[in-house]
């Protein structure tokens, strides 16, 4: 019975993980039809849509637009204080399996 | 590179106005370029950009019922007129700039709809004896590409009016074909030679570098492609003029005091379309961007112009 209780809240902490994350602007995938589209604004090069970050990153500046809300915001700056991070914010962490639960 | 340093300035200064903001005006000033208009008053270029922003941040939600009251619900006609002038076929790829709340792309998307039913009905009335699976199957090839690869995309500078735009676009259904870009007229995200016709409705009069965006207007339209600008303009009558003015400064800003809570911001908006280069001049200006075959039609007496040129 208590396994059962541990699953459930496990359950519900990756479930409120998950839509906290949402939250910060991971929510909402870009539409793939608008690949074709985009460039970055500044050096009308490609851009490399990230899935896992929801981000559109311009390789040779170090850049990386921000995609909330499924709007891809293309304003440079925007992006330039968003510097390329490795994905380790604390939103991430909740949505896994781990938590502080012992 | 400069802007690079400008970024993080800029942010620095946003959060700590007043006593700062004294000192660091001289600098700014030398830095942020020449100056411009913010409806009457003189600014610089900096100030017009966020000044605008934060008009229509605060308009945002009300700015159709805005529009409807002010022009008693004439800019619905002026916007169909623009969509019927642009006759788009279905597989148009468009680019409605400063698009803001959606009203260009949701009549873009029922113009192509329409066209493309009559498409299918007239293919079904030619063919008599088509079998009930074939006609079926029209009907399926309908509601799998409703819009026959037409596309539009909305580019706003403006996150509060994208948001209202795609709210809006729920609630009325709108969903395929349609996609949402914040980006800046004057810097636009999109490769060269992509779309077939980019609009820009009451969008080019809150542009700071009208040439700018005339110029990424020009970089991304496909060759044969169309400029369409609607935009208010001036009025020649003289007793037309008049009378225009008197509602513009007296009647207009109430409205907006009384619907929206918020005078100033149609004081600006009744500004600076005085302000707005009349409709020979605009048209020199899309010319001097590499367009051919300039022309503007004037609606309501010249209150509003449509400007159309052709990327060859």
């Amino acid at each position: 019975m208590l396994r059962g209780g541990r699953g459930a809240v496990a359950a519900l902490r990756r479930a409120a993980g998950s839509r906290g994350a949402g939250g910060q602007g991971r929510g909402q995938a870009l539409e793939p039809s608008l690949l074709r589209f985009l460039v970055c604004p500044l050096s009308k090069r490609p851009l490399r849509y990230d899935e896992s970050t929801n981000e559109l990153i311009n390789e040779e500046l170090g850049i990386a637009y921000p995609v909330i809300d499924g709007i891809p915001n293309m304003i440079p700056e925007a992006a330039r204080t968003t510097r390329k991070k490795p994905p380790a914010g604390g939103s991430k962490e909740t949505s896994g399996p781990a938590g502080p639960q012992q | 590179m400069a802007a690079a340093g400008l970024g993080p300035a800029r942010l620095f200064l946003g959060r700590r106005r007043g006593a700062m903001r004294a000192l660091l005006g001289l600098a700014r000033g030398l830095a942020s370029g020449p100056q411009t208009h913010f409806g009457f008053q003189n600014v610089s270029e900096e100030e017009r950009r966020e000044k605008i922003y934060q008009v229509f941040e605060n308009v945002a939600e009300k700015y159709d019922v805005m529009n409807d009251s002010m022009t008693l619900g004439i800019h619905r006609v002026w916007k169909d007129i623009l969509v019927h002038k642009m006759n788009p076929s279905p597989g148009t790829l468009l680019v409605d700039v400063a698009g803001g709340t959606g009203d260009i792309a949701f009549r873009f998307i029922n113009y192509v709809h329409s066209i493309r039913e009559r498409q299918l009905q007239q293919k079904l009335k030619r063919h008599q004896n088509l079998s009930w699976q074939e006609i079926s199957k029209s009907y399926e090839e309908e509601k799998v590409k409703p819009l026959g690869d037409s596309q539009v995309v909305v580019c706003d500078i403006n996150k509060e009016m994208l948001k209202v735009g795609k709210q809006r676009a729920q609630h009325l259904g709108y969903s395929e074909g349609l996609s949402w870009v914040l980006g800046n007229a004057e810097e636009l995200p999109f490769d060269d030679d992509k779309f077939d016709v980019y609009t820009i409705a009451f969008g080019i009069r809150n542009v700071t570098r009208i040439d700018l965006a005339l110029q990424e207007a020009y970089r991304v339209l496909k060759p044969g492609g169309r400029f369409l600008c609607l935009e208010f303009s001036h009025v020649s009558n003289p007793l037309l003029s008049r009378l225009y003015d008197l509602y513009s400064f007296q009647v207009i800003p109430v409205l907006g005091e009384i619907i929206a809570g918020d005078w100033k911001s149609y004081q600006y908006l009744v500004e600076s379309i005085r302000r707005f280069p009349p409709q020979e001049e605009l048209k020199e200006m899309i010319e001097d961007a590499g367009f051919f075959k300039v022309d503007y039609q004037n609606l309501s007496s010249g209150i509003v112009a449509i400007h159309s040129g052709f990327k060859l």
